[in-house]
């Protein structure tokens, strides 16, 4: 397993899990460099949703290291992550469902409150369904509308790097195209996305590059649509 | 129908002031996760506070009230910090035991620094006013409007304020106001400081009503927490609803049952909205 260490993320050999005993992640290893979209997919109970938590900082690593900009993050809480530039979308309960889309997004700048009236104006104009929303409560919007309130959020802070994970769950063949569409607008702007998802194919086709996880290991690694077309892995994990 | 009358106005005053530590009580569950009985201390330390501050440097209400907000909101958080706090991971039901505890040690400090004697605030005699056969203190209005005060100033700081908006997102949810750069613990202790200082402007409300003591603030422990239930815990605005419909049910059992099956009011709101809406009436948690 290759690990550059000039690389925007480098996660190295993290070992990680939720009980005192238990180990999801077995010394897994990737890396994210500048204007990357990476995917990682793989079987239920791979360890995908946690390795995101951990680089979230939601999960602490017991071992392992994970860089960010070339500083050592290993040792930070969700908090210090976030004010290194880590925006985490989570799959679910990724809204404050008991307040307004405008609340929503002004609590998500609160590291940087001379900017939220900028940058929710400009996330506005991005997404004019949010400025139309603005005054709903966040519980009240649709599955579509709500991950792309999550993602705005996600934004608030200018992250130099988005998690998502799971983005399209539960969503319509169609809010789930549009919502693949925005990642891609992102990432045309720049801002390096790595995300676990469910509709492997079409993450893996849209993605610079992809990671296969298998019970906690890493798999196989490899150029997004070079992986999205191996017959081994849409056997194995898109059914094709 | 004027007994009805005078037990609605004899309430909603009863509601407005247990409303106001009800909120304290409600917004520490709400970020904390736990229900703090020494809320009733707080409630009596805010009244000694501002009793001395009346009684011995002369201050009117409004500024007597402000120390007694400041102090009970420096005890509540020095409590938290070197007691509950301690014992938060392991469990709700473990704080909230340790948090009796806390109101019978608090109780007897303030037995100890102040004796068990009633005392009054030195405020002025005025008559009831009388609306036909309706009267309300002068002192029963200016508490409400102090309450009233209190309680709009507590909204427009939970809905405006970058930290009343913070702590909407802690008690909504801890993980994701993290990933937000938010750190919970920063709006935990600034939830106590209020939580508690309201708990101790609502003690120093019902002293003026009536007098103060020791248990000022365990008597009336019962109906803040019922208000805190019935409003749905964790509510900011159903701990105020609960308040007024448990201050008006108290006062119009007194229509038909003597003074002291009072208390048995809080027990039955309890014991009703737990059976038959345990979210409460505003809450959307099951308490």
């Amino acid at each position: 397993m290759s690990v550059g260490t000039g690389s925007l993320l480098t996660v190295e050999g993290v070992v990680a899990g939720y009980g005192a005993a238990e180990q999801i992640l077995k010394g897994t290893s990737l890396r994210v460099e500048a204007g990357e979209i990476v995917s990682i997919i793989g079987p239920n109970g791979a360890g995908k949703s946690t390795l995101l938590k951990t680089i979230a900082g939601l999960v602490a690593a017991r071992e392992g290291a994970i860089m960010l900009n070339g500083a050592d993050v290993t040792a930070e809480g969700a908090l210090g992550r976030a004010r290194h530039g880590i925006g985490f979308v989570p799959q679910e309960r990724n809204v404050f469902g008991a307040m307004t889309v405008a609340e929503n997004l002004d609590i998500s700048g609160f590291q940087e409150p001379a900017r939220v009236r900028e940058r929710s104006e400009a996330l506005y104009a991005r997404y004019p369904m949010l400025a139309a929303k603005r005054r709903a409560l966040a519980r009240t919007l649709s599955g579509g509308q709500r991950q792309i309130l999550a993602m705005a959020m996600g934004l608030m802070n200018a992250p130099t790097l988005l998690l998502l994970d799971e983005p399209t769950a539960g969503l319509s063949p169609k809010a789930a195209e549009e919502l693949f569409e925005a990642i891609m607008v992102l990432n045309r702007g720049g801002l390096p996305i790595l995300m676990v998802e469910q509709h492997a194919l079409e993450a893996l086709e849209i993605s610079t590059r992809g990671y296969v996880l298998v019970a906690g290991s890493n798999s196989r690694e490899g150029a997004g649509p070079a992986l999205a077309a191996d017959p081994e892995i849409r056997r194995l994990f898109l059914g094709g | 129908m004027i007994l009805i009358l005078q037990a609605l106005i004899n309430g909603l005053m009863t509601g407005a002031l247990i409303a106001v530590p009800a909120i304290g009580f409600s917004a520490i569950f709400a970020v904390l996760r736990y229900p703090n009985f020494a809320i009733a201390a707080y409630a009596t330390i805010g009244a000694f506070a501002a009793w001395w501050a009346n009684t011995t440097l002369g201050l009117a209400v409004v500024p007597a009230l402000a120390i007694a907000f400041a102090v009970t909101g420096v005890v509540g958080v020095v409590a938290e910090e070197t007691s509950l706090k301690r014992l938060r991971d392991k469990g709700a039901l473990i704080v909230a035991i340790a948090s009796i505890a806390l109101n019978l040690v608090l109780e007897n400090v303030i037995r100890f620094a102040f004796g068990n004697d009633m005392k009054g605030y030195d405020l002025p005699i005025a008559r009831d006013l009388r609306f036909g056969e309706l009267r309300i203190g002068p002192q029963q209005l200016q508490s409400l409007a102090l309450a009233v005060i209190i309680m709009a100033a507590m909204f427009l700081f939970l809905r405006y304020t970058r930290f009343g908006k913070a702590m909407r997102a802690v008690a909504d949810n801890p993980d994701l106001a993290r990933l937000k750069g938010i750190d919970p613990a920063r709006i935990a202790i600034v939830t106590v400081f209020l939580g508690a200082g309201l708990s101790g402007v609502g003690g120093v409300l019902i002293g003026l009503d009536t007098s103060i003591d020791p248990l000022t603030g365990y008597r009336v422990l019962l109906s803040v927490f019922a208000a805190a239930v019935l409003g749905g815990l964790g509510s900011i605005p159903g701990a105020v609803v609960g308040a007024l419909a448990l201050g008006i049910a108290e006062e119009m059992a007194l229509i038909v049952t003597p003074a002291t099956y009072r208390t048995a009011v809080g027990f039955v709101a309890i014991l009703l909205m737990l059976t038959f809406r345990p979210c409460g009436i505003l809450g959307e948690r099951a308490a």
